[in-house]
């Protein structure tokens, strides 16, 4: 019974971590001025599922959390920031 | 046909106060100087803007309109449109100026951590499209065309920019030809407090301006009184929120060489509103 319990808890956990969905951290260079940058924050919303997005200027980060099931990958992210008119580096991702 | 020319020759010297400040908004660029900014791709730019021009007794003022469009990450193109106020003396006019189009490609661009340098030309077409029968008149009666290049550097405390345009003035029917002008701009920015995303952003800006104008040409003959040389120092002010921008500066003349009798400028001024869509 105690296992059974066990394990049901730790499903409902994994489907909740699942429902929280994702963070991607994205390393960007040319980040130089907040209102350049909107022209991302503008991009990203575009995007079906992009729930928060933040701008760390000084590290030359992009946050963006998306809901469950949505997926960012490195090429979509390449050319959106070209069209934004900065460089693209590199992409970290985790769940929330 | 001879009061005609000397009716358009007396609003000559507003004429060229006014078309000398004829930069674009441009995003995250100088007041009065040429930067290499544009537009994101599918980004649209709204900016609103007034600027007055005082020599003697001249004064202008004239209040635009800009829509530009990011057509890539690198290349943008917009419309001005105006509405102008000149005095000259006891005579004075208001209407719409002429219309501009122009665009900017960033042919260079190279991005670091926290920082970005790059590098654009400019070309801007300024049309007969404003009420040259006014009087004084409120458009030029020709079409000119502007050729920039620029280079600039920002990061998150320093700012620079280096600019040359090269301004080609059109003969308008009664046979006058505005002199060329070359513009030099070099300009330096200043970011007090580290910027955050979401809050507001403050840069203050120091630009040297200088002007060179060859004399003007009635059917082919050159007008003493016109062209030479006047220099500005500019302090201006960036700040935004978010999407929204707000630019600011002041030119003071500090050297002026000027052909033959001419007024100095004694000032300029431009306020601009600028929002991205």
């Amino acid at each position: 019974m105690k296992q059974f319990l066990v394990v049901s808890l730790l499903f409902i956990w994994s489907l909740a971590a699942l429902a929280a969905g994702t963070q991607y951290v994205m390393r960007v260079d040319g980040l130089a001025c907040p209102y350049c940058a909107y022209g991302i924050e503008k991009k990203l919303k575009k995007i079906d599922g992009v729930e928060k997005i933040d701008v760390d200027l000084e590290k030359g980060l992009v946050v963006v959390e998306v809901s469950e099931g949505v997926e960012i990958t490195e090429p979509q992210m390449k050319q959106l920031f070209k069209d934004a008119g900065f460089t693209y580096r590199s992409m970290t991702k985790q769940p929330l | 046909m001879a009061v005609l020319e000397v009716t358009r020759l007396s609003g000559l010297g507003a004429t060229l106060l006014v078309l000398l400040i004829g930069s674009p908004a441009w995003a995250h660029d100088p007041v009065f100087g040429l930067g290499p900014h544009v537009l994101y791709k599918g980004g649209v730019e709204v900016a609103t803007e007034v600027h007055t021009d005082k020599a003697g007794d001249e004064q202008d003022t004239e209040l635009g309109l800009e829509l530009v469009y990011g057509i890539t990450g690198d290349w943008a193109a917009g419309i001005e449109l105006s509405y102008a106020r000149k005095e000259e003396g006891p005579q004075s006019a208001s209407g719409t100026g002429d219309v501009s189009l122009f665009t900017k490609y960033r042919f260079w661009r190279h991005d670091t951590l926290g920082a970005q340098e790059s590098a654009a030309v400019l070309l801007k077409v300024k049309t007969d499209s404003g009420d040259d029968n006014a009087t004084p008149a409120l458009g030029t009666g020709t079409t000119d065309t502007i050729l920039g290049l620029t280079y600039g550097y920002e990061s998150l405390k320093w700012y620079r920019w280096a600019s040359l345009r090269y301004r080609r003035n059109g003969e308008n029917d009664a046979g006058l030809r505005r002199g060329d002008k070359i513009l030099f701009d070099l300009v330096g920015g200043w970011r007090p407090t580290p910027p955050s995303y979401y809050e507001p952003d403050t840069v203050w800006l120091l630009e040297l301006n200088g002007e060179y104008g060859k004399r003007a040409e009635l059917n082919g003959v050159e007008l003493a009184n016109t062209g030479g040389t006047e220099w500005f120092l500019s302090p201006g002010i960036f700040w935004t929120k978010r999407n929204f921008a707000i630019k600011a500066g002041v030119q003071i003349p500090i050297a002026s060489d000027l052909n033959g009798d001419q007024e100095e400028t004694d000032y300029r001024a431009k306020l601009v509103l600028e929002w991205h869509l």
